[in-house]
Parts: structure tokens; C-alpha cells; sequence
């Protein structure tokens, strides 16, 4: 990709990351600060000393700490929505983000404020300080220093954890590097991303560290040179102070005025690729014409964007194929229904080693996705190709264990995204058409087979929660989408990895 | 002022007892400063923050200008409001200064006018005329950090003023600090007892400081008062432990067959030049061993080691001199051997009349060489 494509996204995914991380800091602070000093007070030999509550809100602090950020992420959904009235987009991020780093600034700030001379303590309370008095003008004040250091840790820590808000359609850099560079193998954006991160991520340090030495300058260093220093601190101290206020406000700034809810827009769930490219496609090239707006969330996860059609968050979503969506429906009692079939992204066989099937003899390895729908798809073009024998009346989600004949074969179950990397390892692969032209594979040179367009319950289409197919709006989309512009669009744009399949939907 | 009465303070931890305070009744009067000695684990520095409730008794009361502050606190851990306003009356100074670092010198001597509530010109004013009381009008801007150790302590006990308290509790003050500012520093603390009729009680592990700055003194060991009194009533004390530290003699015999003589003066005696008029009177020829003296109000007060010619029994009509001048003679030894300037083993005591164990360093000397 060039730098005119890479910009917008960087842009972008830049301010997305800034106006999560800095509301969650923001909350993450306010949050953690009272239970960092209550862990100190209430514990052994503390002005509030409480066993009971200093063990409970202890261990809420630990459960908080260990578990993996993913999934805290999917297991605040309700609360989530009760909070912010949705779970998806950057500003429902802020929640899960926030709670995931409450706990853990909560820790660094016990840890300051525990270092904090109890002399000073006693001082106060001897002058007939109370415990209020002796939080606010000695332990914080005290403390400071290091409450700035664990602040900037804090924001570090939830740079890195952003990167998983793409999962609800929060966007930022982290998951601009996901998107473009794991599973797209776009390098170079993904490199962009990095490196966009590692300035975010030292411009942060840079800051927290210019402050924390501004306000320790006058406070440790000895006599000797420590006038000097002073006069040089006082200047630095003013500017680090300065940044340490006009960042966050500025993190925090922007989003407040972006999201504007516009009845008429048609808020769409895509997967980033190739479902938000032709969706912005039809955006900038189709909609106005027909008097359409559309308002596309780009979704890394497969659940969120059946779950906020479901819940009407959006209004509809283009990113699955049909086994998938009659599994979701049926196990998560949903009611989405699918409107009309755009694109596929037919599966086919690879190979570095081989350049006809009977090459693949028995001792030879194939790489296939390890996931249960891609899988299947697989072992599915194997089996009609005569390469293996599934046992008979094997449904779409067959495994390895579902093979009747493996003709000699050996195996390697790999992640979708992984597999095309394996082809120098194995003899063939199985490779999703979106990786195979990411890695720089041809369709239609290199493939020894591929799936068939027609017929195929894999089409990808646009589906909506049951009783929207008639909106206006939808009919207008699925027209749309089905029109010869975006059949050229398809075509031209992804060289068979992903290709035209319209028309309704079988069932 | 400061009245404690059969105070005991137990720290329990999970397998043992460990008892601070084993029922101590001490007493300060109003304008004295009052010194509390005794080694570390003595139980001092449980008393001090016994006495402005930091620390609580386990029983026992304590009063402070006529106001029982055990009966203010109350049965719960934290400390009511009516004890924080008496805290606010008595004022406390650090071994460790416990000064902020996050708060300039001015910032930390307004601390306590903040939480008394005062206004923010108040404060400033009421600040900087107690750092002008202390000498560090100067320093109202800088850090504490780049204050020496007596600058540093100076703001403490400019800070523990601003309540204007009636008692100041002082806690090893002047321990951190080296000899000639620990000096200057209790000069502070006599010249503000003087000026505004503060009442001080320190503790502390350094008989120097009792020596230079207290009117009385109690010897703390093992959680128990063991001696409490005005200096010179505990000079007047025979075998007072507490005076033989204050003022420590030594010194051998010169020659063997002297009578050593402790002679205590405890400032009842005017100045008169009695060893002298002893020499005269008697035609004996007197050597001074050691003496720890000083002239305070005109009045000598301390202890000396003379020798005298002789066997004891040749000097009975001397010392009978002595004790008729007022003043307390012990008779430390009759050196009839030869004896060594290496100091030996503590002598337990002699079987001469009024004394008790060898004052000081202990000689070489035994209880046949008493006789």
C-alpha cells in the first residue's frame, strides 16, 4: 500500500487510540486512586485498618489483575451497554479499557502511597490531622512522584490494551496492525503502525518521565549541585506540568464532537476485508446517488457483529456465510436472517512443491485452517477432488476425524491466517482467498483447485435481524451491492482472491 | 501540665506480649523541661506518644492541662474530633524532622495552621513570624531538602509552634544531629520555654541533653520510671543512678593508703570555695581526680572525686567537714595496693555509711580495699 492509502488509516486509527486511552486513563485514575489509598488505610497497622474490607477489596483487585484482557472485554458487554447504551465503537471500548486498568493503577498507587514516610503520618496526626487530612496533604502530595510514574505505566499498559478494541468495532493503531498487517500481510501499513506506536508509546514515557523529574527535582536531590539543577527544573517543571495537563485534555477532546446518530444512516457491521471495502465503495461511489448514508463499523470478531444486529445497535451486518449464520442463530437463540449473497472467498489448493494433484502422493503433508468452518470447507474441496474420501453424510463442519481415506496423507491443522506462511513447510495447503492474494498467491495461476462459485453456501452476504429485509434502506443497500459497478469493483480489486456471487440466498 | 498516671501500653502480636509502658506515673509541671532518659527499648518513646495519644494506652490516663485526653479519645480506633483539637494544642518535634518534601519550609509551617483553619493571609503571616522566632526568616521559599539537619529541625519546631501550644513534645530532637547544632538546637528549645512559658518534655538517650536544657529528669528502664525528679533533688538522692550519668567522675589514686572521696554538690550550697577552705582549715593537701561541675544560678551544682592523704580513719574529721557544708560525701576507696589505671570490673558497692556502688567508671577497686 502507498503512503496516500497508509495516512488516512494512521490518522485515523491515531485519534481512535487517543480518545480511548485517554478517557480510560482518565476513569482508570479516578477509580484507582480511592482504592489504592483505601488498600493502604485498611490494611495492618493503617489510620482505617479493617481486615475484612481490606481483604475483599483485595482480592476484586487480584480477580481484576489476572484475568486476560480479551476477556474482560466480552464479559462486560452488559454492563457495557447499560453504561454507555452500546458495546460497540470506540466510546464502549472506554468501559471494558477503564475497568481493565482500574485495578491495576489501584496496585501501583498502594505501592506510592505505601512508600510514603509513616513519620509524616504521625506528624500530621499529631498536629490533629485527620485521616482525610492526612490522604489529601501528605500521602498524595507525597506520593506524587511515583502516582505520575504508575500513571504513565498505566497509559502504556492501555496503549497495548486498545489494540484489542477492534474486537467491538473500537478501531486505533493497534488494530489497524492487526487488520492490515496479521491478517492482511500488509506489511507495509503494518510497520507504519509500529511505528506510530513506539512514538505514541515514547512520547507518553518522554512526558510522565519529564514530569516526575520536574516534581522530584526539588525534593530528594542533596544539597551540592542542587541549586543549579533547581533552576534548570524550574523551567523543565513548568513545560512538563503544561504537557502532563494539555495531553490528556487533548486525548480526551477529540470523539466528543464525533458520532453524530443520524436516524437516516444505515449503520452496517463489516468485517475490515473485503466486506468495509466494497461497503465504502458502494459509500462513496453509489449511495448518494440513491439517497443512501451508511455508517460502517469494522468488526475483527466474528460474535459482536451478529450480537448488535440482533440487538439493533446496527442495523445491519456484511461479514458471514450461511452454515455460520445457522449456527450462530440456532446457539445463541438469534433471529438474523440474510438478505442478499455479494462475494466469496473460495478456498483453494496451493502448492510450492506440486503442480498437479496426483504429485500429492502418500507421506506428503497438506496444511489446512484449523477452525471449525474453514476446516470443513476443506475437507470438503479435498474430498470432491477425490484427494481424500469423507465418511459418508458428513455435514459442512468435518474434521480431521470425519475422514474415511486419508490416501496416505498427513495433516497440519494451522490458523487460517497462518496457513498460507506454512507452504514452504508442507507439500500443499488449503488457503482462504483473501490470504492467498494477501501472500502473494494467484488464483488463478497458482491454485491446482479451487471451490466452485456457484451453489456455494459460503457466499458472504448482507444480513439483517428478521423483519428488517424490508426496510427501504436495505433494499436500496442490497441492490446495490448486486450491481454490475460493484460486480467490476470485485473483480477488479481482489484478482479472484475474493469474487462476485450474487443473487439470493439458498437455504 | 503533663500528668500520666499508672500507664501501661502491651503491643500484642500474634505470639507474644511485649510490654512498653509497665504502669508510669509521671508529672510535669507547668514551664519545665522535663527529660525522659533510658536506652532504646526503654519504653521512652512508647511514653512520648503515650502522652498526645498517637500511640493509646492500654490503660492508665493521661492529662494534659487539666484535660484528661484519655477520656477524649473515645473507644474507637480513629481519633474524634475533640482529640485532634487537643493534638492541635501540643506541640511535637522528630529525631526525623517528618517535614514534607512536597512543601517549601513556608508550606510546611502553614500545615498546621491549614488544618486548624486558618485563613490563607493568616497563615502566611502567623508562618513567617514563627520562622523569624527560629531564625530562618530567609528560608521561607526553599525545600527542605536543601536545609542542614538543625535548619531542618528549626522548621519542626517552628511548625509544632504554630498551634501556639502550652506543651511541646520533643522525640529524640536532637539525635539526627551533630554536636554543635544539637547545641544550638536546645538553646531553641530553652530560650522558647523562657519567652513563651512552654512546657517541654522531652525524651532522649543522650545525658548531655539533659544536662544542658532540663530542669527535671526521669530515668525510664524496662517500661518503669525509675527515678523522676528536679536535677538537684536527684543529685541530693544517694546512689541516684541518674545523677552519677549526669555527671560522671573518674580518676584513680595517685599513690596507694588515699582515702577517695565523691563529693555530689546539689546546687544548695552557694559558691563558696569550700574545698579550699577545707586544705586550710584542716592543713591537708587535697588532688582533684575528676569533676563534673557546672554554676547554675550561682549555685554549684555536680559531683567531684578528691583524694585525701591517709586512711579513711585519718580523715573522718575532713569529711565530717564536708558533710557540715551540706553537701552528700561518699567514700568511693581507700586505695591500700597499688592499682592500675585500667579500668576493671563494676564494684558492687563499699560498707562505708551513705554510699553506694563506686561512682563511674569503676576503678580496680574491691570491697578489702574499702576497708
Amino acid at each position: 500500500m502507498s503512503w496516500s492509502e497508509i495516512q488516512p488509516l494512521l490518522s485515523e486509527g491515531f485519534l481512535d487510540t487517543l480518545y480511548m486511552v485517554g478517557w480510560s486513563t482518565l476513569i482508570a485514575l479516578l477509580g484507582g486512586l480511592p482504592i489504592g489509598v483505601l488498600l493502604v488505610l485498611t490494611d495492618k497497622g493503617g489510620l482505617l485498618q479493617n481486615g475484612p474490607v481490606n481483604k475483599v477489596v483485595g482480592a476484586i483487585v487480584n480477580v481484576g489483575r489476572s484475568l486476560p484482557f480479551i476477556i474482560l472485554l466480552i464479559a462486560l458487554i452488559p454492563f457495557t451497554r447499560f453504561v454507555v447504551g452500546s458495546f460497540i465503537g470506540p466510546t464502549a471500548a472506554i468501559v471494558p479499557l477503564a475497568i481493565g486498568a482500574i485495578p491495576f493503577f489501584a496496585r501501583l498507587v498502594e505501592t506510592a502511597v505505601r512508600e510514603v514516610d509513616r513519620g509524616l503520618v504521625e506528624a500530621v496526626q499529631a498536629m490533629g490531622g485527620s485521616t482525610s487530612t492526612v490522604v489529601f496533604k501528605v500521602l498524595l502530595p507525597q506520593a506524587l512522584p511515583s502516582l505520575i510514574a504508575g500513571l504513565t505505566t498505566t497509559v502504556i499498559v492501555l496503549i497495548g490494551y486498545s489494540a484489542m478494541a477492534g474486537t467491538v468495532g473500537g478501531g486505533g493503531l493497534g488494530s489497524v496492525a492487526v487488520q492490515y498487517g496479521y491478517q492482511r500481510f500488509e506489511t507495509s501499513v503494518m510497520v507504519a503502525t509500529v511505528v506510530a506506536l513506539i512514538v505514541l508509546v515514547t512520547a507518553v514515557q518522554i512526558i510522565g518521565d519529564a514530569v516526575v523529574r520536574g516534581l522530584a527535582g526539588h525534593r530528594g536531590a542533596g544539597a551540592g549541585a542542587a541549586g543549579k539543577r533547581l533552576a534548570r527544573f524550574g523551567r523543565g517543571r513548568t513545560v512538563a506540568v503544561a504537557a502532563a495537563v494539555v495531553v490528556p485534555l487533548a486525548l480526551i477532546g477529540y470523539g466528543l464532537g464525533s458520532g453524530g446518530d443520524d436516524k437516516q444512516t444505515l449503520k452496517i457491521a463489516a468485517s475490515p476485508t473485503p466486506h468495509a471495502e466494497i461497503l465504502e465503495y458502494v459509500e462513496k461511489n453509489l449511495a448518494e446517488k440513491e439517497g443512501l448514508k451508511l455508517d460502517i463499523r469494522k468488526f475483527n470478531d466474528y460474535v459482536v457483529p451478529n450480537t448488535a444486529t440482533e440487538s439493533g445497535e446496527v442495523d445491519a451486518n456484511f461479514f458471514q456465510h450461511k452454515p455460520y449464520l445457522d449456527d450462530f442463530n440456532e446457539k445463541k437463540n438469534t433471529h438474523i436472517v440474510p438478505v442478499v449473497n455479494v462475494e466469496l472467498e473460495p478456498l483453494a489448493l496451493y502448492s510450492k512443491k506440486a503442480h498437479d494433484l496426483k504429485e500429492l502422493t502418500a507421506g506428503k503433508t497438506v496444511a489446512v485452517p484449523n477452525d471449525s468452518t474453514n476446516e470443513g470447507r476443506a475437507l470438503h474441496l479435498l474430498a470432491d477432488h477425490d484427494v481424500i474420501e469423507l465418511k459418508s453424510g458428513v455435514g459442512p463442519e468435518a474434521t480431521l476425524g470425519d475422514i474415511a481415506d486419508t490416501k496416505g496423507l498427513k495433516f497440519q491443522e494451522l490458523e487460517a491466517a497462518s496457513v498460507p506462511r506454512a507452504l514452504d513447510d508442507v507439500d500443499a495447503a488449503v488457503v482462504n482467498g483473501n490470504y492467498a492474494v494477501d501472500t502473494g498467491l494467484d488464483p488463478h495461476k497458482d491454485a491446482l483447485v479451487s471451490e466452485k462459485v456457484k451453489g456455494n453456501p459460503y457466499a458472504n452476504f448482507l444480513a439483517v435481524k428478521d423483519g428488517d429485509q424490508d426496510d427501504p434502506r436495505i433494499k436500496k443497500l442490497a441492490k446495490l451491492l448486486n450491481s454490475e459497478k460493484v460486480k467490476k469493483y470485485i473483480e477488479d480489486k481482489y484478482d479472484g482472491a475474493i469474487v462476485p456471487a450474487f443473487g439470493s440466498v439458498g437455504s | 501540665m503533663i500528668t500520666t498516671t499508672d500507664l501501661t501500653k502491651v503491643y500484642r502480636t500474634r505470639d507474644r506480649e511485649v510490654t512498653a509502658l509497665d504502669g508510669v506515673n509521671l508529672h510535669v509541671d507547668k514551664g519545665e523541661v522535663f527529660g525522659v532518659v533510658g536506652q532504646s527499648g526503654a519504653g521512652k518513646s512508647s511514653l512520648i506518644r503515650c502522652v498526645n495519644l498517637l500511640e493509646r494506652p492500654t490503660s492508665g490516663t493521661v492529662s494534659v492541662d487539666g484535660q484528661d485526653l484519655t477520656a477524649l479519645a473515645g473507644s474507637g480506633k480513629r481519633a474524634s474530633r475533640a482529640l485532634r483539637e487537643a493534638r492541635g494544642r501540643i506541640g511535637m518535634v522528630f529525631q526525623h524532622f517528618n517535614l514534607l518534601s512536597s512543601r517549601t519550609v513556608l508550606g510546611n509551617v502553614e500545615l498546621p495552621l491549614e488544618i486548624l483553619g486558618h485563613s490563607g493571609q493568616e497563615r502566611t503571616r502567623k508562618a513567617k513570624e514563627l520562622l523569624d522566632l527560629v531564625g530562618l526568616a530567609d528560608k521561607a521559599k526553599a525545600h527542605p531538602a536543601q536545609l542542614s539537619g538543625g535548619q531542618k529541625q528549626r522548621v519542626g519546631i517552628a511548625r509544632a509552634l504554630a498551634g501556639d501550644p502550652k506543651v511541646l513534645l520533643s522525640d529524640e530532637a536532637t539525635s539526627a544531629l551533630d554536636p554543635e547544632t544539637t547545641r544550638s538546637v536546645l538553646q531553641l528549645l530553652r530560650e522558647l520555654n523562657r519567652q513563651l512559658g512552654l512546657t517541654v518534655l522531652l525524651i532522649t538517650h543522650e545525658m548531655d541533653v539533659v544536662k544542658a536544657v532540663c530542669d527535671s529528669a526521669a530515668l525510664m528502664k524496662g517500661g518503669r520510671i525509675t527515678e523522676s525528679g528536679t536535677v538537684a533533688e536527684l543529685l541530693a538522692t544517694p546512689g541516684s543512678e541518674l545523677a552519677r550519668e549526669l555527671f560522671p567522675v573518674g580518676g584513680a589514686p595517685s599513690e596507694p593508703g588515699r582515702t577517695v572521696v565523691d563529693v555530689t554538690f546539689h546546687g544548695e550550697t552557694t559558691t563558696e570555695p569550700v574545698i579550699s577552705k577545707l586544705s586550710r582549715t584542716y592543713n591537708v593537701d587535697i588532688s582533684i581526680l575528676g569533676a563534673a561541675m557546672d554554676t547554675v544560678a550561682g549555685k554549684q551544682v555536680g559531683r567531684m572525686r578528691i583524694e585525701l592523704p591517709g586512711s579513711f580513719d585519718d580523715n573522718v574529721v575532713p569529711i565530717g567537714f564536708l558533710r557540715e557544708q551540706g553537701l552528700t560525701v561518699d567514700v568511693a576507696a581507700v586505695a591500700d595496693a597499688p592499682v592500675t589505671d585500667a579500668p576493671a570490673t563494676d564494684a558492687p558497692g563499699t560498707d562505708a555509711p551513705g554510699t553506694d556502688a563506686p561512682a563511674g567508671r569503676g576503678e580496680a577497686l574491691t570491697e578489702e580495699d574499702a576497708k
